[in-house]
């Protein structure tokens, strides 16, 4: 407390009184009413039992944890191998088009910083970013239009007579992949970008002129530069496509879910919102856990994120 | 005009357990041009965003005109600070900086204009009010930003190393504009510095700070040639320091036992010393001379020489002592001294003694 | 190009590979929306067509929707800017290790999945509407204020990171400065720190009003039974497709390449002015040239063009062809029969004749490409 008053008059002394409390009310609904107590909310309503409207806050309304139980053991006591298997898929997935965005994006955004100059450069950055004004549901739109049955790819490669029969790519879930990969490229490229950006020509030229072949000096020199940039968009990447929905539902294959698409399912088929809240609590702990071991593994801070 | 006395009383600075000032305590008159000189870390900063009120001192009092400023915002004192970067607005006009002072005071549009028209001709930039910042050369800025100050118009002008951006020419040229803007408002300009060609040039009286610590207050003259501390001795100007122990005193001349032999000086101040006390005796290159003189004479050997147009160094070395020598170039013959040894001589009035205490640079 | 660092051939090779990986689908999405073809799809090319555009508006959903959307995105950016101001004005101010934990809280809604945000907005706020006796016909249970609460949650973060990569190149002096010269804390706000962060605000609006509208994620719960215009796009992309969502695709695409070239426009113009090299550069020393690659011109110009394709596009008739397309096919066919018949009449010279009406025929017995496309089972590959 005693902290945030010295924040506060810090605040006022530099900026005005008026601007003080702006900033100061308007953190702290952020914080309390937007990030917090909703969290806390969801949390609390995943440990309750799925009432009728009349009962709730009355005696049945206890405390369970039958709703996580489900998860692991489904309604009859074995392992839930269905919904288990859907969140490791998700997650195996997740990481899959995070690093083929790695490998996409890390050339791009080096010689963005560094090959490219002057209009070629600008051109790149404007191409970069325009595709991404177009809605997600249609780019989305997009691979699916690309990749059907009768498909831009399906008429090449049968017109070409590579195969003889319409290749099904959304239930192979490459359209899946394809267009999760497309989504979030952005948000790799630049961070990277930042990072790289910041390191000095002549470094690479002094390792060039020392004789290093070029992929030693992206190693030991480009790279290590490169890493919190990579952390950060890897970071984003990861938990955004983890948590996609809109792909999954337009360009998942029939039988293969997302896993918030059963979280979703729960909600607005089944109209079980407690048992839904405990699926959301568990994909946001198991991405988070999976971030934060990865941060450590690869030793970045979160503070790094965003820049 | 304005002759609003400042007076530092007993001012300490502390930064939890750093003391960035210690016990500064000087009058600094109204209409003086004023210099703090020191090494960068010295304090001066510091002592000065406590006199413009971005800070109040941890001990002591500063007064303006007889007022205690403590508690008193920069924004409600007779001070005006002009930054080491300038800090003029980027995003407003040339006249929009000029009169921001004005605007804040909510002072109309028309009376702000006329008023920064009247500083832009007194800075000798007329006609450059609609120009952004941007536009201006370094030196125009610095002129534009003077003018600035001078808007609030305040009764003391500070000003924070502000050439330190501009190369050697300009720095030249704005020391003589700046003395001449100081003489013509009249006001009290307080001048920080690291470089002690712009304090001497410009100032009636300068303070030369170390480690927090004011070690002489004096008019330029007297600084250079009547240093009161081994470290004053060492920061302004060129000097040889030759280490020793006081020999004997006769009224104010002093023999010290040195490398060189025994060696005669003036004790600063009219100082007595005690036999055997440690004591650095200083002698400036440009008094030394190539004639051995009496009492004063020492050998050494040549070690090197540069050429510096108006005046050629010769660098020396005897008893794990280095010398360096200045020769005025009158145009003659360079003297041809490679190798040999060299002997030299001084009077002891142009030698000063000082005890034993911090170097400048060491 | 840059040798020796990988760059060269290879770079302009993988860049070229890159931004074909970004704008292709994009393309082939754009050629789409003029097939006649029901399908979304360019082979086979049957006729070119701008009846998908009057199918899009003619969609009473995605219209209701896109006014929906439009609310709530103004209502986004005029709560999410300043509030993203507060937390990077809070965070510039704070100590290192308050402000880390600070960033770190801030910023994790940008991580937490968007259905997590979405669920948690309305299970809170139903709840909170429930504490203090509020029906269900209140606030708290409507669509458009729960969309808006939950978006403004992570959205608010994007606005703080494009404020904070603003503050960090503000020098403090100048607020210093100003106070110096005699302004309150509060005019130095206002005058000096606020207008700095003028260009800041543009995109931070700018970039808000974008992630407003385009999200589904959390809207797509805090909607509850209403839609935006995304929501609808997704619900008509899941149940069915047909070009008109291509046609939306070009709308878009070209409103936001008619942004870009103005924005690029403005830039440029803005760094000729600036490094003051206006007088010796050959378009802007010339007064007619200027004029003409002022961004308001080129906007008009590009618009007036955009005007025109669609007054055009709303005068073509792709009937006549159509209808070609038709008789061809069934003309097609007609001939295979025929040819049929005679190898059959080659054969079998003493049977009875054949019918002679195949050309009567439905469209759906057709053996053409068109046909066969809606036998495949990947046409509704979603659901």
């Amino acid at each position: 407390m005693k902290v945030l008053q010295n924040v506060f008059s810090e605040i006022s002394g530099k900026h005005g009184l008026g601007a003080a409390s702006f900033v100061a009310v308007a953190v702290l609904f952020w914080v309390i009413c937007l990030i917090t107590l909703p969290q806390v909310a969801m949390l609390d309503y995943s440990f309750r039992f799925n009432l009728p409207a009349a009962e709730v806050g009355g005696p049945q309304d206890v405390y369970t944890l039958e709703n996580y139980a489900y998860f692991f053991q489904g309604n009859d006591g074995t392992v839930n191998t269905l919904d288990i298997g859907i969140l490791v898929k998700t997650l195996i997935a997740a990481v899959f088009v995070t690093f083929i965005d790695i490998l996409l994006c890390y050339p791009i955004a080096f010689i963005l910083a560094h090959s490219a100059t002057g209009v070629a450069a600008r051109m790149m950055v404007i191409g970069l970013i325009v595709p991404f004004w177009v809605n997600e549901i249609l780019r989305a739109f997009a691979f699916r239009v690309l990749f059907g049955s009768t498909g831009l790819i399906n008429g090449i490669g049968m017109s070409m007579g590579l195969w003889d029969q319409p290749v099904d790519f959304i239930r192979a879930d490459v359209a899946l992949y394809s267009g999760l990969t497309y989504a979030y490229i952005l948000l790799m490229v630049f961070p990277i970008f930042n990072a790289v950006e910041a390191l000095d020509r002549n470094q690479i030229e002094a390792a060039r002129d020392m004789g290093a072949s070029w992929w030693r000096v992206h190693w030991r020199v480009v790279l290590p530069v490169a890493k919190p940039g990579i952390a950060s968009g890897a970071t984003m990447v990861f938990m955004l496509t983890a948590g996609a929905l809109a792909a999954p539902q337009i360009l998942g294959g029939p039988s293969n879910l997302w896993f918030t698409q059963l979280i979703y399912q729960w909600f607005n088929e089944s109209a079980n919102w407690q048992r839904g809240s405990a699926y959301a609590v568990i994909l946001l702990i198991v991405c988070i856990s999976f971030v934060m071991m990865l941060m450590r593994v690869f030793k970045v801070s979160i503070g790094e994120i965003g820049r | 005009m304005a002759t609003k006395d400042i007076v530092l009383d007993h001012v300490s600075i502390r930064f939890g357990a750093y003391t960035a000032v210690d016990n500064a305590h000087l009058v600094i008159k109204g209409g003086e041009f004023f210099s703090f000189l020191g090494p960068s870390g010295c304090g001066k900063t510091t002592l000065l965003r406590c006199i413009s009120g971005f800070s109040d001192p941890s001990e002591g009092r500063v007064l303006i005109g007889g007022q205690d400023m403590r508690g008193i915002g920069p924004n409600k004192r007779p001070t005006a600070l002009i930054f080491q970067n300038l800090a003029l607005f980027p995003l407003m006009s040339v006249a929009d900086n000029i009169a921001f002072p004005l605007e804040v005071r909510g002072i109309g549009r028309k009376e702000r204009r006329k008023r920064a028209d009247e500083l832009l001709d007194m800075i000798a930039l007329p006609g450059v009010g609609d120009k952004k910042v941007h536009e201006l050369s370094g030196g125009q800025r610095q002129r534009v930003a003077i003018a600035r100050a001078l808007a609030v118009e305040p009764d003391i002008l500070l000003l924070d190393e502000p050439l330190s951006a501009l190369d050697l020419k300009l720095r030249h040229h704005m020391r003589t504009e700046l003395r001449a803007i100081q003489q013509r408002v009249g006001l009290t300009f307080i001048y920080i510095t690291h470089d002690q060609g712009e304090a001497l040039t410009m100032s009636d009286r300068v303070a030369v700070m170390n480690a927090g610590v004011i070690e002489q207050v004096d008019p330029p003259e007297t600084i250079y040639n009547r240093p009161k501390t081994s470290f004053v001795a060492s920061f302004v100007g060129e000097t040889n320091a030759i280490e020793g122990k006081v020999a004997q005193q006769t009224e104010a001349l002093v023999s010290v036992e040195t490398p060189f032999g025994r060696l005669q000086g003036r004790a600063a101040g009219g100082r007595q010393y005690k036999a055997g006390e440690d004591c650095i005796l200083f002698i400036r290159p440009e008094q030394l001379s190539l004639e051995g003189g009496t009492p004063n004479t020492l050998t050494a050997n040549w070690v090197k020489e540069e050429f510096e147009g108006n005046s050629r160094q010769l660098f020396l070395e005897a008893n794990g002592v280095q010398l360096r020598l200045t020769r005025v170039n009158l145009g003659g013959t360079p003297d041809n001294l490679s190798g040999g040894t060299v002997s030299l001589g001084f009077t002891p009035e142009q030698a000063i003694v000082l005890p034993h205490g911090a170097l400048a640079g060491a | 190009m840059n040798r020796g660092t990988g760059g060269g051939v290879v770079a302009t090779g993988f860049s070229l590979l890159f931004f074909t990986f970004l704008f292709g689908p994009l393309i082939i999405m754009v050629i789409t929306a003029f097939n006649s073809s029901s399908f979304p799809r360019i082979t086979p090319w049957e006729c070119f067509t701008t009846e998908w555009f009057g199918v899009l508006f003619a969609n009473d959903r995605l219209m209701s929707g896109l006014a929906n959307s439009l609310v709530i995105a103004v209502s986004v950016v005029v709560i999410a800017v300043p509030i993203g101001l507060a937390g990077a004005l809070a965070l510039s101010e704070l100590g290192p290790r308050l402000r880390a934990a600070l960033y770190t809280v801030l910023i994790t809604p940008i991580l937490i999945p968007g259905v997590v945000l979405g669920i948690s907005t309305i299970i809170f706020w139903g709840a909170f509407g429930r504490s203090v006796g509020a029906d269900y016909g209140s606030i708290f249970y409507s669509g458009m204020f729960l969309t808006l609460a939950g978006q403004v949650t992570f959205i608010s973060a994007y606005a703080m990171l494009v404020f904070l990569a603003r503050l960090q190149r503000f020098d403090p002096i100048l607020t210093e400065a100003a106070l110096d010269l005699g302004a309150t804390p509060g005019q130095a706000f206002r005058k000096i720190l606020l207008p700095f962060l003028g260009p800041a605000i543009g995109s931070a609006a700018f970039l808000t009003f974008l992630a407003s509208f385009e999200n589904y994620n959390t809207t797509v719960f805090t909607i509850l039974s209403g839609n935006t215009f995304t929501t609808a796009l997704a619900s008509k992309v899941r149940h069915g497709t047909d070009p008109s969502l291509s046609a939306l695709a070009v709308i878009i695409i070209g409103i936001t390449l008619i942004g870009a070239v103005v924005h690029e426009a403005h830039m440029r113009r803005k760094e000729v002015m600036r490094t003051g090299t206006t007088a010796r550069s050959r378009i802007y020393g010339n007064p007619v040239l200027r004029t003409l690659v002022h961004p308001l011109t080129i906007f008009v110009i590009l618009l007036g063009i955009a005007g025109f394709a669609t007054y055009q596009g709303t005068q073509h008739d792709a009937g006549v062809c159509k209808q070609q397309i038709l008789d061809e096919k069934r003309a097609r066919q007609q001939e295979l029969l025929e040819e049929q018949r005679r190898k059959m009449e080659a054969q079998k010279q003493n049977q009875a004749p054949a019918s002679t009406a195949p050309a009567e025929e439905p469209v759906k017995a057709n053996p053409s490409p068109f046909g066969g496309a809606f036998k495949s089972n990947g046409l509704k590959p979603g659901e």
